[in-house]
């Protein structure tokens, strides 16, 4: 039953008839709308293989849709939903229009199904995507969104290099199983690690998306990195190298968090951690494994979802995004509601028992148990404390409770602050509602992973375990309490890399780079004026040549003999009569030959020709 | 209350602890999961760790002022 269309259309769809919309309670409807056609139409999408279209001879597959798929497609969708209840007080509607791009281009990577498809919307999505983030409208917004696309540019780059060499070599554009090993398959690994933000090229992630705007960043959060979790969960499974970056980019970004003043940017540092449990999930390749990855996939959009959510309610009653800026205003009597939301999304995360984080991150780390793998169990479960450390314990604390620091004053005024508008707390009412949801029945989400399931998170094992893990964190959060307040600092990160030596890079093109060019520019302008003046008339070319070498020659001879001076008026004469010549146009009357300018040109042409043949020839 | 928040919160990592000593493991895959409360002293060692660590990292050049990239 192929009724509608490839969901990632009917958001395309949507992005180009929105602007058209000009009553805005309309728009609002429709905004609402295209996601639940959306959701209607996977309900409705059999298993198999369908929308092919022969392209150049290559075989174009729009709906690609099996158990993996349809899980990630279904997310994505609800998310969707969730983002545009968030959104929908938002009058631009630019911001909507290149947030249906975004969606819709996700939606056509998780439904392609050969490896073009898979590249056009791969770039759609960035491009898209660095929208969200430029309708910030300010000069930090404007740069980190430039970085961005240059980063996501990059990535796309080696990702078609990468599909180019591997098409050639084996013929095939299937999107599945890549074998690794090769140039071929190491470049398509490259673009999907940069979109997946695993270090070192995961500084874009924690650059940009803090700085996008409020709503923006909501849908960020989603689509990207879990798009390439899901490709590397197609293309290489097992590969080991993505173990051992998934557990250290856990590590990575929880360490970086410790450091972060910015709330949002400290979310996406989080963002990197969770990631790390998937990417290290692909690389375990086990069925647990991989279950393990998609699960968290599908938790992880919805819990971070609500936090960003969250965090940009309070950026956007406050105005304010530091921790030093929030810390010791008491906001949680103000923003009651927003807070306990925003704690479910932090509970989700950190894994308590009852939230879906549990449900998910345990059978990652469950499945590295299984393996025996000792490091990567306990890097996992390291980063696990440091996740409730920050999402669940100190940003919450500073950002609604908190204490000045000693010694710091606090402006007397108090901040103006409420609870956001009702379409902002509904959406996070209902990723609320969906983490818990998730995390009480776990058998919802577990039917749709791609492999049948054997894993029980509610074991008194896992429960106690992770009750103790948690508690004794609270214990030594309680004990860096102080230490732990926003330091108005910036961390630097590998971003580092392009942002000081491109400074330098940037003078280097600008200064010694277009000095060259201006110069060769010169060289060339003057050689095309003059051969344009003697093109007027290239029957004069011997005469002119000859003279101007007569010139020449008769200046040097008077300088030398030391007459210049008394020879100068018959120096101006041979000049000026160089330029008379110069100026005669071509007249047919005047240079009558026994054959046109053309045919003469052709015939010596042709003489030229024949020489250099038969020079070369012999 | 904020007394009352403090108890609960000593005796539930009391009562978690001592329920983790009675429980049978079911699968033992590494040595450490024998020790009693592993995961509660891998909890908050692990915590100290990456503050310090982070913090000492901070200190020592990761950390710049705020208009560093300016």
């Amino acid at each position: 039953m192929i009724d509608i269309a490839p969901p990632a259309f009917i958001f395309i769809l949507g992005a180009i008839l929105l602007p058209l919309l000009r009553e805005r309670r309309l728009r609002q409807v429709f905004q609402l709308l295209i996601p639940l056609i959306a959701f209607i139409d996977l309900l409705y999408m059999p298993k198999g293989t369908y929308w092919v279209y022969n392209f150049l001879g290559y075989d174009l597959i729009l709906g690609r849709v099996d158990k993996l798929s349809m899980c990630f497609g279904y997310v994505f969708v609800i998310v969707a939903f969730v983002g545009m209840v968030y959104a929908l007080h938002v009058r631009e509607v630019g911001q909507h229009t290149a947030a249906f791009l975004y969606i819709g281009s996700a939606l056509g990577v998780t439904f392609a199904g050969d490896i073009f498809t898979l590249y056009v919307f791969w770039e759609i999505m960035a491009v898209s995507s660095v929208f969200l983030i430029w309708y910030q409208r300010d000069k930090a917004a404007l740069d980190a969104g430039f970085r961005y696309i240059m980063v996501h540019i990059f990535g796309g780059c080696a990702l078609l290099a990468g599909i180019i060499i591997h098409v050639s070599n084996t013929g095939s554009t299937n999107f599945g199983f890549i074998e690794y090993g090769g140039l071929a398959s190491q470049l398509i690994l490259l673009g999907f690690i940069i979109n997946a933000a695993v270090p070192p090229f995961h500084a874009w992630l924690s650059d940009a998306y803090p700085e996008a705007t409020v709503t923006g960043s909501v849908f960020l959060t989603a689509f990207t990195t879990k798009s390439a979790v899901y490709v590397l969960l197609r293309t290489f499974p097992g590969v080991e190298i993505l173990v051992w970056l998934g557990a250290i980019m856990a590590v990575y970004g929880v360490a970086y968090a410790v450091l972060e003043n910015d709330i949002r940017r400290l979310l996406a540092y989080h963002i990197i951690s969770q990631v790390g449990y998937m990417v290290a999930g692909v690389g375990l390749g086990t069925e647990m494994s991989m279950n393990g990855s998609t699960a968290h996939a599908f938790c992880h959009i919805l819990y971070k979802a609500l936090l960003f959510m969250g965090a940009g309610a309070v950026i956007y009653v406050t105005g304010r995004r530091k921790l030093t800026d929030l810390q010791g205003r008491n906001l949680y009597k103000k923003m009651p509601i927003t807070l306990s939301l925003y704690m479910i999304g932090g509970f989700s995360i950190s894994a308590v028992p009852l939230f879906n984080g549990f449900i998910s991150k345990t059978m990652v780390i469950a499945a590295s148990a299984e393996l025996e793998r000792p490091v990567i169990y306990l890097l996992l479960h390291l980063a696990s404390i440091g996740t409730f450390l920050h999402t669940g314990l100190k940003l919450p604390y500073g950002i609604w409770f908190g204490r000045v620091p000693e010694g710091e004053k606090v402006e007397e005024e108090e901040i103006e602050a409420k609870e956001p508008p009702l379409n902002m707390l509904i959406a996070m009412g209902m990723a609320s509602f969906l983490c818990i949801l998730t995390g009480v029945y776990p058998e919802i989400l577990y039917n749709l992973l791609p492999y049948p399931v054997h894993f029980h998170p509610y074991t008194l094992n896992h429960v106690v375990g992770m009750t103790q893990l948690l508690l004794l964190t609270g214990a030594a959060f309680w004990l860096y309490i102080d230490k732990l307040g926003g330091e108005p600092k910036i961390s630097v990160d590998t971003d580092w890399f392009y942002r000081k030596p491109g400074v330098l890079l940037l003078w280097f093109v600008s200064n010694p780079m277009q000095d060259l060019r201006l110069r060769l520019q010169s060289f060339f302008t003057r050689m095309v004026t003059n051969v344009a003046s003697l093109s007027k008339n290239p029957i004069l070319l011997p005469e002119i040549t000859v003279r101007y070498f007569h010139l020449k020659i008769m200046n040097r001879l008077y300088q030398a003999s030391g007459t210049y001076k008394d020879k100068a008026d018959e120096l101006k004469g041979l000049e000026s009569r160089i330029a008379a010549a110069k100026e005669m146009r071509y007249d047919e009357n005047v240079y009558r030959r026994p054959i046109g300018l053309g045919v003469l040109i052709a015939i010596i042409f042709l003489l030229v020709y024949g020489l250099i043949y038969f020079i070369r020839l012999r | 209350m904020a007394r009352k928040l403090t108890y609960i919160f000593f005796i539930s990592i009391g009562v978690s602890i001592l329920v983790g000593l009675f429980i049978p493991h079911e699968h033992v895959h590494f040595w450490w999961e024998k020790i009693p409360a592993f995961d509660a002293i891998f909890g908050f060692l692990g915590c100290i760790v990456i503050v310090l660590g982070a913090k000492a990292l901070g200190h020592h050049g990761i950390q710049k002022d705020e208009d560093y990239y300016d």
